[in-house]
């Protein structure tokens, strides 16, 4: 790709990331806050304690916008495969054509007619069915992270595939496809990103409460979750999630991993920047301040190890963005770390039964909600930009993929249609979870249902 | 094999359109049938819970599309790029519209996501419709099995064609009309009181104009747009069966509505969908983007399909799927069979 702005594949390229960014901001919390869900259900059938119940209908409402969020902007990603990447289509459709389907046969389904029982069901199902949906959903949105993360596994390291006589892909192996290891590596890592975000954000309703000396019962259940499984899941996408995935780049896209720390010179105790502004004219990093060694422990397990630089391949391998890519990465690896850092200590406080009290902590955790999402987004920037600018990683150009005969002004229009489209969604979106939060969650109706829940719900429903 | 994934992709964009047709027809005539903002969230939780899994078989239709045609999809998707667009973004403002309407209790929100609903609704019927209408007539495709095409050229169906002529048009108006008889014929089965006597008699109004439409539209697609297909249709054995079912779908749906017999009438109006639908794409068959340029661009199904182990392999898990669905359905429909009621079935979680 060039950087002219009247090349139509840099508009589908910026409409698909755009639509894709945005997207995932909404499936990322409903994968973590899933589970949840999940587990409040099942502590509520155990104990028999309505806190949980109450905590659980509170979440379901904030998961069922975010779920119909996603839904509604996760129909375009499919249909631009077909619309601004027919060339892609073409040629790998074959293949990944699979997994696009079974996600829709598997996993779509499952997860649309779980959700639509454990929000509106939970009078008709019963608390032992309704746990069911509850599982079905978390299933459901698991699953179909795996079929995409599949797909894009393809993308960064295909496998299981032979090219035909016309030269486009067909697939050969079903298992090999569906269990390449780059795949297990990338769902494993992203799913406990997407656990990072659902749990940053349960904290932070917590916190708020807390701050604002409401609801003390359900900011506690809030706060003790959210911090558990907030250090459980940032360790976890550290090591081995993110560790397994920098080796796997580094063995698969050397010059990916070059890129990625700005290295152009390759060498032996190769280090992780922590500053740097990569200046790819002059062919180096700027102000540089560097660990020694770490990068060639990481990528390779020993400090000796070999890292090789971008001089060593052509410039025309190389990722076509990389200053982007180089801030990407590091803006993940830092704020994985501040995540890891942050919930050690809140989770300390917990144990120590301090967490409630320390108000400057509530106040970190109550505004560390977005950062999670940004990790997120820039981690998925780093791997695709990373992979430039090859579509199929060694096979296939992105420049190959876009559609030829849909013009750059075609694109820009449906571009625009978009951003106004989904600054609306945003404002609706923030409007209504909002509300919710404001709202809080109505522990006056746990009473009212040990008293008689059906008829109380009825009560409150009609008026 | 490549025969049966034909019937089976064309089966799934059936089972979409019976399935999600009734919410484009309840959604049309939503402001229509219901006046009281109690009577619109009855209409509202009769399409309901169900609205995204409906969708899902357009997902489910469009990922099997990519898996066992790939070079149909790029080359379909990409000519149709605007009108796709415009799917897209009426499909982002109706499912919207469904899942925050009921969000807050105010007469101005309400309002607004009501007609929000059903704009979104009226679009989608017209522009599905006309898709249906482009795919009779065929597209401007050229040698390299591409094209691109713009709403309107000349409105003529030859040659360098549009998205809109005469004749995608008048399809466009059948099918919405169309939809929305079958919606009104389902609210009829799903609501009571004001809403079900309203939607009755559109039922009525609305068939009763589906009829001159249907014999309007047969003799514009067979003798007008595309008379070369009229002969070997009535010899191909293949679409017998649709022919039948259509047969079978009109007396069903006229002694339906004329004793009242709702649910008989509901079976005949998605019978009638079937029908209409499994007619036309056995007819068309093997063709399934027809050119208007040159019937040898036209793409066949055995030109688009994908590698045969892909077809294999897709052979295997989709009866899995497919089964897995299936259940689902059962399982849902169970649930929510019988009239809504507003009390109990409230769309939002309160």
């Amino acid at each position: 790709m060039n950087s002219n702005l009247s090349d139509p594949a840099f508009w589908s390229r910026f409409q698909f990331g755009f639509t894709v960014i945005y997207h995932y901001l909404f499936p990322q919390l409903t994968t973590g806050l899933a589970w949840f869900l999940v587990y409040w259900k099942w502590r509520a059938l155990r104990t028999g304690d309505e806190r949980y119940n109450v905590a659980a209908r509170f979440w379901a409402k904030i998961f069922a916008v975010n779920f119909a969020i996603g839904v509604v902007t996760g129909i375009p990603m499919e249909f631009q495969f077909g619309t601004n990447w027919a060339g892609f289509s073409r040629y790998a459709g074959g293949v990944i054509g699979q997994t696009l389907a079974m996600e829709g046969m598997f996993a779509f389904f499952l997860e649309s007619a779980f959700i639509g029982a454990f929000i509106w069901g939970e009078k008709r199902l019963g608390p032992r069915f309704h746990l069911l949906a509850a599982v079905g959903v978390a299933l459901g949105s698991w699953l179909s992270g795996y079929f995409i993360l599949v797909t894009n596994a393809f993308m960064q390291h295909p496998v299981g595939y032979t090219v035909g006589a016309d030269g486009l892909l067909g697939i050969s192996s079903l298992s090999a496809y569906l269990l390449n290891a780059w795949a297990w590596v990338e769902f494993a890592h992203n799913q406990m990103a997407a656990l990072v975000t659902g749990s940053f954000v349960v904290a932070a309703v917590g916190a708020l409460y807390a701050l604002r000396q409401m609801h003390p019962n359900q900011s506690q259940l809030y706060l003790r979750a959210g911090t558990c499984v907030g250090l459980v899941a940032s360790l976890l996408v550290a090591f081995p999630t993110g560790d397994q995935q920098a080796k796997m780049v580094g063995r698969h896209q050397p010059v990916t991993l070059a890129a990625m720390e700005g290295r152009f010179e390759g060498g032996s105790m190769a280090g992780v920047a922590m500053i740097g502004q990569p200046n790819v004219a002059a062919r180096r990093l700027d102000n540089p301040i560097e660990v020694p060694g770490a990068l060639s422990f990481l990528a390779y397990g020993t400090f000796q190890s070999y890292v090789h630089g971008l001089n060593e391949y052509p410039a025309d391998a190389w990722p076509d963005n990389i200053e982007l890519l180089y801030y990407s990465f590091h803006l993940m690896i830092t704020l994985g770390t501040i995540f890891i850092l942050l919930m050690a200590y809140a989770s300390y406080q917990n144990w120590r039964g301090r967490l409630e009290s320390n108000t400057w902590l509530l106040w970190v955790l109550m505004l560390a909600f977005p950062f999670p999402y940004i990790a997120n987004t820039v981690g998925w920037m780093t791997a695709e930009l990373g992979r430039q600018p090859w579509l199929v990683y060694g096979l296939f150009h992105t420049d190959d993929g876009y559609s030829k005969v849909v013009s750059s002004g075609n694109t820009i229009f449906t571009l625009i249609g978009f951003i106004g489209l989904y600054f609306v969604l945003g404002l609706l979106f923030l409007f209504l979870v909002g509300r919710e939060i404001a709202h809080g969650p109505d522990e006056k109706a746990a009473v009212d249902t040990r008293a008689g829940m059906a008829t109380a719900e009825e009560k409150e429903q009609v008026a | 094999m490549i025969a049966a994934w034909y019937v089976i992709v064309s089966a799934m964009l059936m089972i979409y359109v019976v399935l999600d047709g009734r919410n484009f027809g309840a959604g049309m005539l939503h402001e229509f049938v219901a006046k009281t903002p109690e009577e619109r969230r009855q209409v509202i939780a009769a399409i309901g819970p169900l609205w995204s899994w409906h969708e899902v078989w357009l997902v489910g239709f469009g990922g099997t599309l990519l898996a066992v045609f790939p070079k149909l999809m790029a080359s379909a998707f990409a000519g149709y790029y605007l009108a796709l667009f415009l799917i897209l973004w009426c499909f982002i403002l109706r499912g919207v519209s469904i899942e925050v309407g009921g969000h807050i209790n105010d007469r101005l929100w309400q309002g607004f996501w009501d007609f929000v609903f059903v704009v979104s609704n009226f679009v989608l019927a017209i522009l599905f419709g006309a898709a249906a209408g482009n795919l009779a007539r065929g597209v401007p495709l050229g040698a390299d099995g591409n094209f691109s095409m713009a709403f309107f050229t000349n409105f003529g169906v030859r040659g360098h064609v549009g998205l809109l002529d005469w004749y995608t048009v008048s399809v466009a108006i059948f099918t919405a009309v169309l939809l929305a008889a079958h919606g009104a014929t389902y609210l009829t089965l799903k609501t009571e009181g004001p809403v079900h006597d309203r939607s009755a008699t559109w039922a009525k109004c609305l068939w009763t104009a589906v009829a001159p439409l249907l014999v309007l539209i047969s003799i514009e697609s067979w003798v007008v747009v595309r008379p070369h297909l009229r002969v070997p249709a009535i010899h191909n054995a293949a679409c017998w069966p649709g022919l039948l079912v259509i047969a079978i779908s009109i007396i069903t749906l006229i002694s339906g509505l004329l004793s009242s017999a709702e649910r008989r009438a509901f079976v005949g109006s998605n019978l009638l969908l079937m029908g209409l639908m499994a007619t036309g794409a056995a007819a068309i068959f093997p063709v399934m983007l027809y050119s208007t340029l040159a019937p040898e661009n036209s793409l066949t199904a055995y030109t688009v399909a994908a590698s045969r182990s892909a077809l294999l392999i897709a052979s295997i898990w989709w009866p899995v799927g497919f089964a897995l669905a299936t259940t689902y359905f059962a399982f849902i429909s169970r649930r929510y069979a019988g009239r809504v009621c507003v009390k109990r079935d409230n769309q939002g979680s309160y």
